[in-house]
This record gives C-alpha cells, sequence and structure tokens, in this order.
C-alpha cells in the first residue's frame, strides 16, 4: 500500500490524537463509552491473529480472556500485587494457556476448522468448571473494589481509557506487524493450505504455536484491565459462550482477511449494541441487532473491509513498470559436481492401514540428471514423494540428502534443505495473488530470501514459465495449463537442489504437454537434479537420464531408458495397458 | 464416603439417559445440517424453544393436547427451514458465515419469545406432566421416556431413509460430491431444501420435548448450545444415529459424576470427554 | 456553589409546592437508572421497571418531589456489568441525572456502586445479595437483609421451624454455585451446625445445570428432615420437578431466592419456605400504601404479561427504593448527595417492607428477611409470628 505515511505511523498518529481525549474535558462517560470499543477490538484483533489470518476459528477467545481476569483478581484482589504488575501476568498466564492448548492440539493434521472451534470451546468450559470450583473463585465471585487504580490521570476513567487505548494500540500494531512479516504471510498459507504451505518450508506447528500465543496473550492482558473495569468477577460471565460468539461476530463482520478488519467489526457491534440500550424498545433493538447482522453477512460475505479495501488498492495498485527487466533465472546448481550422488534412498517402507504402499525401496539420484520414476497406479510412486517431500513419515529406511539424513524431518525442513515439489493436481494457495503464490516459497525454501528480493526472484519464474501476465491475478482466474505452471514455479522459486515433479503433464493437451517438455528441458539445463513421475510414456523416454520402476512397492528395474523398458518384468507389468 | 445405593446409581443413570436423548434429539437436526449441508446452524435452538413455547401457548392457553400440537407445529417449522436454506443458497453463504447469519436469526427469535411471552418463566402443565410408573425401586417418568423413544425413532427412521431410500442415497451422494450427483441427475438444492425443512421440524420435536419436561425461558436458547455441540462432533457430522448415541454417553457421564462425586464437576465431564474424543478420533469425525 | 443553587431552588420549589397536592412544576427533577431489560436477568427486570412507573407517576400525582416532577430515565444494561457501569456513567456525566437508582442483580449494583463513589453520588439499589461487597459509603440497600444475611436469614428459618414440633435432625443442602445464593448456602452449614443439626448431605452444583434427576437422588437417598435448597431463579422448580419425579417430597424444605410465582405452582411445593420482606397480605397490606401499591401492580403487572401478578420480594425492594429516595430528599429538602447520604445515616424510613436504617456497617440496618410457605398453593408469610398472615402459622408435613 502505497501513502505518504507508513502504516505504523499512521497508527500512532491516531493514538496520539485519541490519548488526548481525557484532556479536551468531555464528559468521562465518552472514555467509558470508547474504553467498551477498545477492549472489543482488542479481543477482536487478538482473535484474528490466529483465527483470521490462519483460518484457525477459535471458539474459545473466551477462556483467555478469562484466564486474564481471573488472574488480575486473583493477583490483585487476594494477593494485594499492585494492579499493573498483574497485568502482563495476565497475559502470560494465557499465552501460556494458548501455547499449552496448541502444543497438543496444533500437532494433529486434522483438527482444524469446526474441530478446533469446538475443542477450543470445550477448553472454555473446562476452565470454567475448574476455576469454579477451586479456590480461583469457588462460587462466590472475586471482587476488585478495595483494590487500587494506579493514578496514571486525574480520573479513574481516564486512567482505564489509556490502558484499554494503550492496549488497542499494541494489539493493532502487532496485527499489523505479524500481517506484513514472514509469518503474517506463513500464516495466510496456512489457511489455504496447510500441508502445501508446510511443504514449501512454512514451519507450520512454530507459527500456529506462536500466533496463538499472541492472541491469547493479548486477550489476557485486557481481561487484566477488564476485570478491574467491572470490579467484580463471576464465572458464569467470564466463560459465557456469548463472548466468542460476540468476538467472532466483530471479526467477521469487519473482514478476518485484512488486520484492520476486525476493529470496524468491533467498533461497529459495540456502538449498534450500545445504540439500543437508551431507547424504550430494548426487546425490538435486540431483534434489529439480529436483523442488521444477517443483512451485512449476507450482502457483505468478506466483511466490511473484504468489500471495501479490494477496491481500494485496486486502485492503488501501482502498475507494472515498463520493461521490467526480464533477468535469466538463477542456476540452480547446487555445491557438488555433476554426476556426484544427490540423493540416496534405501530400504523405503511406509503402510497406510496394513497396506503396504512402499516395501523396502531403494534408488539413487545424481546431480544435474532427470530421473524417470514410472510404475502402474498404485505402485508407490506418490506415497514416495510424499516420503522424500517429508510429508508422511516413513515406517523404516533412509533417505539421504546431500549427506544429510532428512527420513523423520518436517516438512519444512526438508523443503529448506533443498527439495521442492509440484502436486499432481494443482494446490495453489487460492486467496494469495500468483506472485505472492510464487514468492512464498522463496521466503520460505531453500533460496530464504527477504520479500522483496523473494518477489523478484517470483517474477524471474513466472517470466521463466510465461506467467508473468498474470502475476496479480487469482489462482482460481488461471486454466489447468497455467496452474500446471504455477506449480511448477512455485517450486522453482525455492531454487531447489531437487526437484519432484508429480505428474506435470497429466491432463494438458498434446501442444500443451510440448510447450512443458521444453519447460523441463530448460529447467535441467539451469542444472537441476530433478524425479520425474510420469505416466506419458513419450515425455519419460523423452527426458530421462535413467528410469527407475517401481511395482508394488518395491522398484523392479532401473538404467537406461530404452534398456529398461524393453526388460521382460517391465513389460509384463505394463502390458496392456495404454502408456498415455 | 458411603458407597452410593444402587437405587441412586440406577435412578441417576435412567436421568443421563434421558436428558442424554433430549441432546441427541436436539442434535439430529444440527448433525444433518452441519455434515450434509455445510451449515453450523445455531437458530436451531433458538427454534426448538420457539417450539416449545408455541405448544406452552397451543396447550395452556387454546387448550391442545402437547402430542397434537405437531400438527400445527410441524409444517410450519419445514417451511421455515425451506425457507432458509433457499436464503442460504441464494446467497451461497459460507460455513462459517451460516453461524453468523443464524446467530442473528437466534436474536430475532430471542426477542420475539421475550416480546410475545416476557422474560418470565414459563412451565407447561400437561395430563402427561405427572405420569410415570415403577420398574423395581426406579421411577421411569413418562415424558422423558416419550422423549427418549421419539429420539430413537426419529434417528432410526432417518437412518434407514438415508440408507435404504432412493431419496436418501441421492441425499448422502450429493452431500459426498454435489458435482458429480448433479451429473447423475440429482436435484441437489431440491434436496437441501429438503434437508434443510427436515431438520428444522426435528427442532419442532425437540422443543415439544422441551416443553413436556422443562421450564422455559427465552435465555435458555444458549444454555444448550456447548453441551449439544458436543454430542453433535462426538457421534459424528452427518451421522443421523449418532447424536443420541454421543448425547446419551454425555448424560450418563455427566449423571454418574453427580451421582458419585460432584454435580458442580460435572461440565468437566462431558467437556473433556469431547477433547479427548477430538484429539484421538479427529481422523473419523 | 452547587449546593446553595440546589438549595435555592429546593426552598423555591418547596413554596411553589406548599398547597401539598399542586401539580408539581419547574424543571424536572432527573432519575436515572439502568435494569437487565434483555438477556439472562430479563426475567426480573420488568417487575423493577413496573415498580418504578407506577412510583414515579404517583409521585408526581402526588406533587413531585421538591414541587418539581420527576423524569426517570431507564436504560437497558443488557445484564452486563460492563454496560451498567458505562451507562451510569452516562447517566451522571452526559444526561446529568440528580439522583441515582441501583439497576438488579448483585454484578450490575458492584458496577453502579463503583460509578457513583467516583461522582461521590448516593446511590439507593434494591437487590444487592452480598453485602461485604458495598464498600462505598454512600451506597444504601432498600433490601433490608442486614450485613450478615448468610448468618440472619439462616437463623430466622430455623426458629421458624423450631416453633413447630417437627425441628428437623438432619439437612441436606443443595446449592447453585451462584454467588449471592452460595453465600447464603454456605452460611446455612454453618448455622446448622451450631444449631445442632446433622448435615448429611452437601451438593453443590454449576449455575446453568440441567439434569436434577441425580440431585434429586442424591438427597432422597440421603433423606434429611430438612433439604435446604439454594437454587437462583428457575433451578428451584427444576430440582423440585426432577423430585417429584421420584415421588419424593421432603419433610421440610426451603427455598432461597426462588421464582416465587413458578415454585408456588409447581406440584410438590406445597408447604416449601421461603424468604422474603413483603407478601400482598395483612400485615403488610394494612399499611394503606402499600395496599394502593399492590393493587395497581397487581393490574399493570396482568397487563404486561406478566404470568405472575402479586407483589412479593423484588417489587416491594424496588418500592422501597424509591421510598427511601423520596423520604431522604422531602426530608432534607435536598438534591445534595452529601446532604441526602447524612441523614439517612441518621434517619430511618418507614417503607412497605418496614422501618429501615442505615446506621449499621456498609450502612446495612436490620435484616426484615420473613419466611415464607406455600399453603393452598399459595405464598403466605408465617413467621415472625407478628408478620405472619391471620390465622396462619408455620406448618411442618
Amino acid at each position: 500500500m502505497k501513502s505518504s505515511l507508513p502504516t505504523s505511523a499512521r497508527i500512532a498518529v491516531v493514538g496520539l490524537g485519541l490519548a488526548a481525549v481525557p484532556f479536551f474535558g468531555l464528559p468521562p462517560f465518552y472514555e467509558s463509552f470508547l474504553y467498551l470499543i477498545f477492549s472489543a477490538v482488542v479481543l477482536a484483533t487478538s482473535w484474528n491473529i490466529l483465527s483470521g489470518y490462519s483460518g484457525y476459528f477459535s471458539f474459545g477467545h473466551g477462556a483467555f480472556f478469562g484466564a486474564g481476569m481471573y488472574t488480575t483478581a486473583t493477583l490483585a484482589g487476594r494477593l494485594n500485587w499492585p494492579f499493573l504488575w498483574t497485568l502482563p501476568a495476565a497475559g502470560i498466564v494465557a499465552a501460556l494457556l494458548g501455547v499449552g492448548v496448541g502444543a497438543v492440539v496444533f500437532r494433529l493434521r486434522r483438527l482444524r476448522g469446526e474441530l478446533f472451534a469446538l475443542l477450543t470451546l470445550a477448553v472454555t468450559f473446562v476452565l470454567a468448571t475448574i476455576v469454579l470450583n477451586t479456590p480461583i473463585d469457588g462460587g462466590q465471585g472475586v471482587s476488585l473494589s478495595a483494590v487500587a487504580l494506579p493514578k496514571l490521570l486525574s480520573s479513574p476513567s481516564s486512567t482505564l481509557y489509556i490502558l484499554g487505548l494503550a492496549m488497542a494500540l499494541l494489539t493493532l500494531w502487532i496485527a499489523y506487524a505479524v500481517y506484513r512479516s514472514k509469518l503474517g504471510t506463513g500464516l495466510f498459507a496456512i489457511h489455504d493450505d496447510e500441508d502445501v504451505a508446510e511443504v514449501m518450508g512454512v514451519p507450520t506447528f512454530r507459527y500456529k504455536l506462536v500466533a496463538f500465543g499472541l492472541s491469547c496473550g493479548l486477550a489476557g492482558m485486557a481481561g487484566g484491565i477488564h476485570a478491574m473495569f467491572i470490579s467484580y468477577v463471576t464465572v458464569g460471565e467470564t466463560f459465557s459462550i456469548i463472548v466468542p460468539l460476540n468476538v467472532v461476530l466483530m471479526s467477521v463482520l469487519g473482514g478476518t482477511r485484512h488486520w484492520f478488519g476486525p476493529a470496524v467489526g468491533a467498533t461497529v457491534i459495540t456502538a449498534l449494541l450500545y445504540a439500543f440500550t437508551a431507547g424504550d424498545f430494548p426487546v425490538a433493538g435486540r431483534a434489529a441487532v439480529g436483523l442488521i447482522l444477517i443483512v451485512v453477512i449476507l450482502f457483505m460475505p468478506e466483511g466490511i473491509l473484504g468489500r471495501f479495501i479490494p477496491r481500494l488498492e485496486g486502485r492503488k495498485r501501482p502498475k507494472e513498470a515498463p520493461g521490467s527487466p526480464a533477468v535469466a533465472p538463477a542456476t540452480l546448481k547446487g555445491g557438488e559436481a555433476k554426476g556426484e550422488t544427490l540423493l540416496t534412498i534405501t530400504g523405503l517402507s511406509k503402510a497406510f492401514s496394513g497396506l503396504q504402499a512402499l516395501d523396502g525401496a531403494a534408488l539413487q539420484v545424481r546431480r544435474g540428471e532427470i530421473l524417470g520414476l514410472v510404475g502402474p497406479n498404485g505402485s508407490g510412486k506418490s506415497t514416495l514423494i510424499n516420503l522424500v517431500s517429508g510429508h508422511y513419515r516413513s515406517d523404516s529406511g533412509s533417505i539421504v540428502f546431500a549427506g544429510q539424513d532428512v527420513a523423520g524431518l518436517p516438512a519444512h525442513r526438508v523443503a529448506q534443505s533443498g527439495i521442492a515439489r509440484t502436486y499432481q493436481i494443482p494446490r495453489p494457495f487460492l486467496h494469495l495473488s500468483v506472485l505472492a503464490n510464487v514468492a512464498l516459497p522463496a521466503m520460505f525454501g531453500a533460496a530464504a530470501l527477504d520479500r522483496q528480493a523473494a518477489e523478484r526472484e517470483a517474477r524471474r519464474w513466472l517470466e521463466f514459465t510465461g506467467l508473468a501476465a498474470k502475476a496479480d491475478a487469482l489462482p482460481g482466474e488461471l486454466n489447468l495449463h497455467q496452474r500446471k505452471f504455477l506449480e511448477l514455479a512455485r517450486a522453482l522459486a525455492s531454487r531447489p537442489r531437487l526437484l519432484l515433479l508429480d505428474e506435470v503433464l497429466s491432463g494438458l493437451t498434446p501442444a500443451e504437454i510440448g510447450h512443458a517438455i521444453e519447460t523441463i528441458r530448460a529447467i535441467r539445463d539451469l542444472g537441476a537434479s530433478i524425479i520425474f513421475v510420469e505416466h506419458v510414456m513419450h515425455a519419460v523416454m523423452e527426458l530421462s537420464d535413467r528410469i527407475v520402476v517401481l511395482n508394488h512397492g518395491k522398484v523392479i528395474a532401473e538404467g537406461q531408458p530404452q534398456d529398461v523398458m524393453r526388460r521382460p518384468e517391465v513389460v509384463s507389468v505394463y502390458l496392456g495397458k495404454p502408456h498415455a | 464416603m458411603n458407597f452410593p445405593s444402587w437405587t441412586l446409581l440406577g435412578q441417576s443413570l435412567l436421568s443421563g439417559i434421558f436428558i442424554g436423548s433430549l441432546y441427541g434429539l436436539l442434535g439430529l437436526g444440527l448433525s444433518l445440517s452441519w455434515g450434509m449441508l455445510r451449515q453450523i446452524n445455531l437458530a436451531h435452538f433458538a427454534l426448538a424453544f420457539l417450539g416449545a413455547y408455541l405448544t406452552f401457548q397451543l396447550t395452556s392457553v387454546v387448550g391442545m393436547d402437547p402430542l397434537m400440537t405437531l400438527a400445527l407445529i410441524l409444517p410450519c417449522f419445514f417451511a421455515f427451514g425451506v425457507l432458509m436454506q433457499w436464503l442460504f443458497s441464494r446467497f451461497a453463504i459460507s460455513p462459517f458465515n451460516s453461524l453468523l447469519v443464524t446467530f442473528g436469526i437466534t436474536v430475532i427469535i430471542e426477542s420475539l419469545i421475550q416480546w410475545l411471552w416476557t422474560a418470565d418463566y414459563r412451565r407447561m402443565d400437561s395430563v402427561y406432566a405427572d405420569m410415570k410408573f415403577k420398574v423395581g425401586t426406579l421411577y421411569v417418568p413418562i415424558p422423558e421416556l416419550f422423549t427418549l423413544l421419539i429420539a430413537i425413532l426419529l434417528s432410526l427412521s432417518t437412518w434407514a431413509l438415508l440408507r435404504y431410500t432412493d431419496l436418501g442415497r441421492a441425499l448422502r451422494a450429493s452431500a459426498e460430491d454435489g458435482q458429480i450427483a448433479a451429473a447423475f441427475g440429482v436435484n441437489e438444492k431440491k434436496l437441501a431444501l429438503l434437508l434443510s425443512g427436515f431438520s428444522a421440524a426435528f427442532a419442532g420435536v425437540a422443543g415439544l420435548c422441551l416443553a413436556l419436561s422443562y421450564t422455559l425461558s427465552p435465555s435458555q436458547i444458549y444454555a444448550w448450545i456447548g453441551v449439544v455441540f458436543a454430542a453433535v462432533m462426538i457421534g459424528g457430522l452427518g451421522n443421523p444415529i449418532g447424536p443420541l448415541v454421543a448425547g446419551i454417553v454425555i448424560g450418563v457421564a455427566e449423571a454418574i459424576t453427580m451421582a458419585l462425586i460432584s454435580p458442580a464437576w460435572a461440565p468437566l465431564v462431558s467437556f473433556s470427554l469431547l477433547i479427548i474424543v477430538l484429539l484421538t478420533r479427529a481422523d473419523k469425525i | 456553589m452547587k449546593l446553595i443553587t440546589s438549595m435555592i431552588l429546593a426552598a423555591t420549589a418547596l413554596l411553589l409546592a406548599l398547597p401539598a397536592a399542586a401539580a408539581p412544576s419547574g424543571p424536572p427533577i432527573k432519575i436515572g437508572s439502568t435494569l437487565a431489560l434483555t438477556g439472562p436477568l430479563s426475567a426480573t427486570a420488568m417487575i423493577h421497571k413496573l415498580t418504578g412507573e407506577i412510583y414515579v407517576e404517583e409521585l408526581n400525582k402526588r406533587g413531585g418531589l421538591l414541587g418539581r416532577p420527576v423524569e426517570w430515565t431507564v436504560k437497558d444494561d443488557q445484564s452486563k456489568p460492563d454496560v451498567a457501569r458505562t451507562l451510569y456513567e452516562q447517566l451522571v456525566t452526559v444526561d446529568k441525572v440528580d439522583l441515582l437508582i441501583g439497576p438488579y442483580a448483585t454484578p450490575n449494583i458492584l458496577s453502579a456502586i463503583g460509578v457513583a463513589q467516583k461522582y461521590q453520588k448516593v446511590l439507593v439499589h434494591h437487590t444487592l445479595g452480598i453485602p461485604s461487597l458495598a464498600k462505598y459509603d454512600m451506597q444504601f440497600p432498600a433490601w433490608s437483609v442486614g450485613y450478615n444475611p448468610e448468618t440472619t436469614v439462616p437463623n430466622t428459618l430455623f426458629d421458624a421451624l423450631a416453633s413447630t414440633t417437627k425441628f428437623p435432625k438432619t439437612i441436606a443442602i443443595v446449592t447453585s454455585k451462584f454467588p449471592s445464593v452460595y453465600m447464603m448456602s454456605v452460611g446455612a452449614r454453618e448455622v446448622a451446625k451450631k444449631r445442632g443439626v446433622k448435615e448429611v448431605l452437601f451438593l453443590e452444583w454449576e449455575f446453568g445445570n440441567k439434569d436434577y434427576g441425580p440431585i434429586a437422588s442424591r438427597v432422597k437417598d440421603a433423606n434429611p428432615d430438612f433439604v435446604f435448597v439454594g437454587a437462583i431463579g428457575m433451578e428451584g422448580n427444576q430440582l423440585l420437578d426432577a423430585m417429584k419425579k421420584i415421588d419424593y417430597v421432603p419433610p421440610l424444605q426451603f427455598f432461597m431466592y426462588p421464582a416465587p410465582g413458578p415454585l408456588a405452582k409447581a406440584p410438590g411445593a406445597e408447604h416449601a419456605f421461603a424468604a422474603s420482606i413483603f407478601e400482598q397480605h395483612p400485615p403488610f397490606t394494612n399499611n394503606p400504601t402499600a395496599a394502593a401499591f399492590v393493587k395497581i401492580f397487581n393490574e399493570r403487572a396482568a397487563k404486561a404479561g406478566l404470568p405472575d401478578n402479586s407483589v412479593e420480594t423484588q417489587a416491594a425492594a424496588s418500592y422501597s427504593t424509591w421510598q427511601v429516595l423520596e423520604a431522604a430528599v422531602t426530608a432534607t429538602k435536598s438534591l445534595d448527595d452529601k446532604v441526602i447520604a447524612a441523614w439517612l445515616k441518621k434517619n430511618k424510613v418507614d417503607t412497605i417492607q418496614g422501618r429501615l436504617r442505615f446506621d449499621g456497617p456498609s450502612n446495612f440496618g436490620d435484616d426484615l428477611m420473613r419466611i415464607k410457605q406455600v399453603q393452598n398453593g399459595h405464598w403466605v408469610t408465617v413467621w415472625p409470628k407478628e408478620w405472619a398472615a391471620p390465622g396462619v402459622k408455620v406448618l411442618a408435613q
């Protein structure tokens, strides 16, 4: 986004302006009312750092907010800590709680979407029960009316206002910083396709954990302030299901794909709810809030900012500088000499619930060669790719890549060590532009470039694959042929030393296949080593330096293409099977 | 601590089964629309309570038999479900947005209930309220038994319908893969309308059972969400038998905790159960 | 300055208003409060709203306060203490109301007390369940439960039981962990012990519990002479239903803070006890003010569609709040908070629940809670004797 002031500075200016409010002599009510908005902004924005960015919708935000409230209530209300000192403690307790939950939950690949939402909701209720039945609350609530509020400003309202404001600014700034950072990019990739993100080098587990920790910590600190604001904390009120519902509502209404969206939603909903407190028809007012909510979601499914920001950005988007240099792609040569062994697989086995997909497979890839990997459907080719890229963990066997055993490493570490792959059915990040799709592996993969360098690198590979004109498009706008090339560009942008191509030619027309073969040859000429899994036999024969044939998870033949395909055991495997 | 009597254990077990069957009944429609239409329908709870209030009104004021009220309520609710699905498909609502839209509907229904019946507590007097019989030393109240039976009946017949009829096969096919089902001539949109209608009608039935056994107030709408969601999730989305089985497991686990330890710890048991199931069986839900 | 102005205003108003029933004139006196008109606490808010409206209407008919008309601003705190706090701040600093009246329910009242303290306003409130949390010296409880209701109320209850031939030997205490209720149940435990009643069961459940079957079974199994139920709102009904379903009626049973209307009508509630500060029968209604209020409240409540139209603790506490405020303003002829507070601490106020004083700890006075019992499907006060309905006495099963 281009403008005269960087966003951080704008946050600071708005913050300073709001910080002056207590000195204008407005009735303190406005401070209290704004405090309610700030509190909602913190809750919704902090929720968004994990849930909006990465798509892990949490229904447990009330638990972390509540953990903060009870931390302050306990420390200040019962143990007589000074109030301000309890706030970091509240943040830490909530963050630790979040990280603890995350450390268990994020290890499980399938615990996403509704399952994650339900799980976090369950955590809320479990926490509520524990707090209620232990001396933390015990059943009678905790009162903070005797706790001294430090005199930061002249009146208590102003003090809470300033604390709320500081908290809101901090949260917005963190949300913005994450949004702009590598962490944010990784989280957005996780949102679209977590497996692919991991395979492209995003340390998904760690990123989710960091985001969850930040999200919960901020909510916890806000909870600490809020405990003071209401001055009497009870379990029923604190851990009510209404809290997470409201938080989700605010964020989605504002737009979860933008750092500022939840703040907009929080402001709108808080103001809207407040608007009906004075009226003579509170019940009708409540119904009106429900109706407004329905209408907004129906007509702005991406939220308020989701609807308006793309238009603004569309206007502001800088035009491509004319004649931007189509720099030749970097070389993909590694340090090894040509012909040296790059990858050695021995005794690799993997079974899926009894089905032996790979059974002691062994092969080698030499530097600078294209190794054709063929075999009938179900012979274990895809499993082998998934094992080498780290998506699955092998049952036994070793995968030594450039002298290092990568079997058992998490996929992102494998990617960072210089292995990249494509998917047979393209799996682009649907909400990221084509350019961002390609820049991501350049940032997270072996190349580990910073954002600007990664985007330059991405443009080179888009040029190389003929997608330069589509850089700003979303993947949904591409046809299959272009998506296949997007897969290629993504794999190449990480500057891999070993490239795993999984049926890049399937589904293409003969003319497109010809084009693709040219491209793959060009890649090899850049010095890459390639494992080429393919059913289009003439392409395999044309491109491969060597061929390995898999059947029932075992290597049954290996050698020069012409030679191997003539062997009787290979012929019998392929007998009667069409080759293309 | 004395070991509790067998009567206490048996009676608590029954109590758990009965409330569990209500969890299951509330969860049935929710699970179907969640699993097969990808709708997280919060309004299901509000609808059930609206049904309960309507049953209360028709019984206490108009003087109908509570069971007869279904003849009026079910068609209206079915129509409401169809209308809601029409709205959702017209606007192509995503699952999480469906949660928010139905939250909006919930708030509106809650306001409507408060406006018509005030926020004060309502308890339906019916001829069935006091009916019960005894098996050995255990009491079996008729309204709760009715809830259990109707939950079993609806769950089983939904299951049979999905499994053995052409309509059911078409429904499952379009839930698995809408495009392929459409290619085979399945009218996905029409089926979704039908399913949503049934779902809402099930809420009406659950409403009747609520009115038979419980004291009503508008804010009670929110009290059931957590535990019923747990039953739906443990039972498996889209599985018509699952919510009932899971509901009864939760109900019994809570009841036994209440009988042996302390009622205050009961929520810990049910939600820990949910957490354990999610952690160990996430792949199978 | 403000004091002088208001005193002059008050004096002028008094002069103008001298013929007692003259129509009020001058700028209105603004009284502000919030109530939980929506949200989980809204079942009770309607009672307080009706009572306030009736009172203000009557007050203006009588000539208003200090000869000026009274205007009541009531806002909806949506049952949330943070909203209550902000609304009271708005009432004080933007709407600039002259006087405050408290909201409903302990957490919201504590929010309001916080605001009142900040602006040194008098706050008369009607439903604070935990007196020890009220730390501000210008808050005045109009629901007169004394400073230690957790001890005094159970004692009154046991006194009532002692007047029968069936004083319990064993007690089961079952309670919701709703703060104000829980406090009373814990207190009742102590009192029972001191009075030699053996505790055979103590059970707690989380507020919002749905399955009362096992609790009922455990009570039945423990077979106590007396069951003390700490249950807020409909919880009492739910437990009663569950006990009825296993054909169990405790020999004696007491409910802390039930929803009175539904409870009295519930099967199995006959002879159940509860605490109350007011019931609409003599001797309470011997007070003509009370009788008049009961009559009009019954009408209005029926018109508003409330299922239970009778005046009991909630409406009476609410009415008393207004009486306390009116008495103090009229006596001091002042709207100055300090003056009003000083007067209240020194004087007693006659209300429909009895004579209130505010000179105890935290401005709490006497515990005026009486014991009532369901007899023939209606609540009647049975203890202490001087407040019992004519010809009625404590009945044991």
